[in-house]
């Protein structure tokens, strides 16, 4: 479960990228923060991640208040979440296999059990046939696919997603939401942030409205 | 686990240095001939210690006679030195006798030896002491008191080469160390900023790992790793270039110096002094990796 309590964020003065957020988001929950460029949800995503730390507030996961986590431990925070970027951040002089093994590399898993999950989570979204080319050779669609596999080829137990369908065309964008969807049906929580209102009313079980840092509506449906 | 974890880090460094092979280049150049530099003064340095440590092993008094003097005073004079309870060996060498050996010690100035009219050498003593160890100040007393002979016209005797020679060798060393400390704190800051670019060529990559949940530690052991594995391979590489010069330096020099040629020659160092450059090339690869990371890896 991810809580947030009166999360409060300013970059600069005097304007704040977060006011007064407060929501909790469950266990094997599907949710969409949505909200025009600049509202914040990325800021909202960083924090949960603690890419930034809030400048007020409590943020508590599993119930572990990250806050409290010193900065050298925050790697045992990341390991249990996956994260996946409108700019997929992909490692394009390494092989495809490489670019998802990296995730698992990081936990010392051995090479035969890295093999079996990289080729696992590559199946999944289709790209098992695409395991020793490299990432520039692969199309738009594929590369975010690649970075999805990525995101959750260690079963983490939230995966947060910033933009992830930013740069795709609307079919391929149904495409990856549906990944996630699947994904989320393993019981991993997921968390997107997206302007798309067409995804949104396809796939929204629940919706989190940002305006200008703040929280407009939660749970809507 | 760890075993995992070691071949990761071994395969990322060896993909890091192949992929920005110019730059490694660059700084393994300038580290090998910093190490060559220490390398050569310390060869010079060992070769002449080891002609101190012979001489003081062979302590000999060179009792030079007067030109012309009678052989009935020579014998005399032989005879006195023979009598000393510090003398070994004793042997008379004539002008011819010294003249042949300068000849077969210096070649290059054979012309000049032949164009003097008279033989300059005169006729010596040459006294070889019995331990080696005997007092410095028991043989002076005897030098003394033979040079009071009207017969004796100089004394020379080697331990005073030998310890003129082993200042010179302490000398090379130091300027060896001066020299080459240096060049290797060049090579550091060298390394410093090779892996400071390669942090910068990796920023994203090193962005992917902080989000994936890599360690600090992970993420900088293969920096560490390229820094320890150039000074290592750095020095290597001078020790190699430092044998190429020994064998071919002989060579280039002929017999133009004679004696004097082995007296500045270079002698290869000991298998201890190669481990404590190599371990130093690491650590300095090391230090100047570790100093890059704290400044421009802030994780």
């Amino acid at each position: 479960m991810i809580e947030l309590y009166h999360v409060w964020k300013q970059y600069e003065k005097p304007q704040w990228a977060l006011s007064d957020i407060t929501l909790t988001v469950k266990k094997g929950e599907f949710c969409f923060i949505t909200g025009p460029s600049g509202s914040g949800k990325s800021t909202l995503l960083k924090t949960i991640y603690r890419e930034v730390l809030p400048t007020e507030g409590q943020i508590i996961i599993a119930g572990k208040n990250i806050l409290r986590i010193p900065d050298h431990k925050i790697y045992l925070l990341r390991r249990n979440m996956g994260i996946v970027y409108q700019d997929f951040r992909l490692l394009f002089h390494r092989r495809v296999f490489d670019n998802v093994a990296v995730a698992l590399q990081v936990l010392g898993n051995p090479i035969k059990d890295m093999k079996r999950k990289v080729f696992i989570a590559l199946r999944m979204v289709n790209l098992h046939h695409r395991i020793w080319d490299y990432p520039s050779h692969l199309s738009y669609g594929e590369q975010q696919r690649l970075a999805i596999a990525r995101a959750f080829v260690n079963n983490p137990r939230i995966l947060l997603a910033d933009e992830p369908t930013g740069n795709l065309d609307p079919k391929l964008a149904v495409e990856i939401i549906g990944l996630f969807k699947e994904i989320n049906k393993q019981g991993t929580t997921v968390i997107i942030c997206t302007h798309d209102k067409e995804l949104i009313r396809q796939f929204g079980d629940r919706i989190l409205f940002l305006h200008e840092g703040k929280l407009l509506r939660k749970d809507a449906t | 686990m760890i075993i995992h974890k070691a071949r990761y880090f071994l395969k990322e460094t060896a993909n890091n240095l192949w992929q920005y092979k110019t730059r490694h280049l660059f700084s393994l150049t300038i580290i090998c001939l910093s190490f060559l530099i220490v390398g050569l003064f310390l060869s010079i340095s060992n070769n002449l210690r080891d002609r101190a440590d012979e001489l003081s092993q062979n302590l000999v008094v060179v009792f030079y006679l007067q030109k012309n003097l009678p052989s009935a005073e020579q014998d005399l004079i032989e005879q006195q030195v023979r009598r000393s309870p510090l003398v070994a060996g004793v042997r008379l060498i004539s002008p011819a006798q010294a003249s042949e050996k300068f000849l077969q010690d210096f070649p290059a100035l054979k012309d000049i030896l032949m164009n003097l009219q008279a033989n300059p050498f005169p006729t010596s003593i040459e006294a070889a002491l019995k331990d080696p160890r005997v007092s410095y100040e028991e043989t002076l007393r005897f030098i003394a008191e033979m040079k009071k002979n009207a017969g004796v016209e100089d004394v020379q005797f080697n331990r005073d080469w030998a310890e003129k020679i082993q200042s010179l060798g302490r000398l090379a060393q130091a300027v060896g160390f001066f020299l080459g400390g240096i060049l290797i704190l060049a090579s550091f800051v060298i390394i410093s900023n090779v892996i400071k670019l390669n942090v910068f060529a990796r920023k994203s990559e090193i962005e992917i790992l902080r989000l994936v949940g890599a360690t600090n530690t992970f993420i900088r052991i293969p920096f560490l790793l390229e820094g320890i594995v150039l000074g290592i391979v750095g020095s290597l590489l001078s020790f190699i270039l430092l044998l190429l010069i020994i064998k071919l330096f002989p060579l280039y020099l002929g017999n133009s110096l004679g004696a004097l040629q082995e007296l500045i020659s270079f002698r290869y160092l000991s298998f201890s002094q190669i481990v404590y450059l190599v371990a130093g090339g690491g650590f300095v690869g090391f230090l100047g990796s570790l100093s890059s990371l704290s400044r421009f890896l802030r994780i």
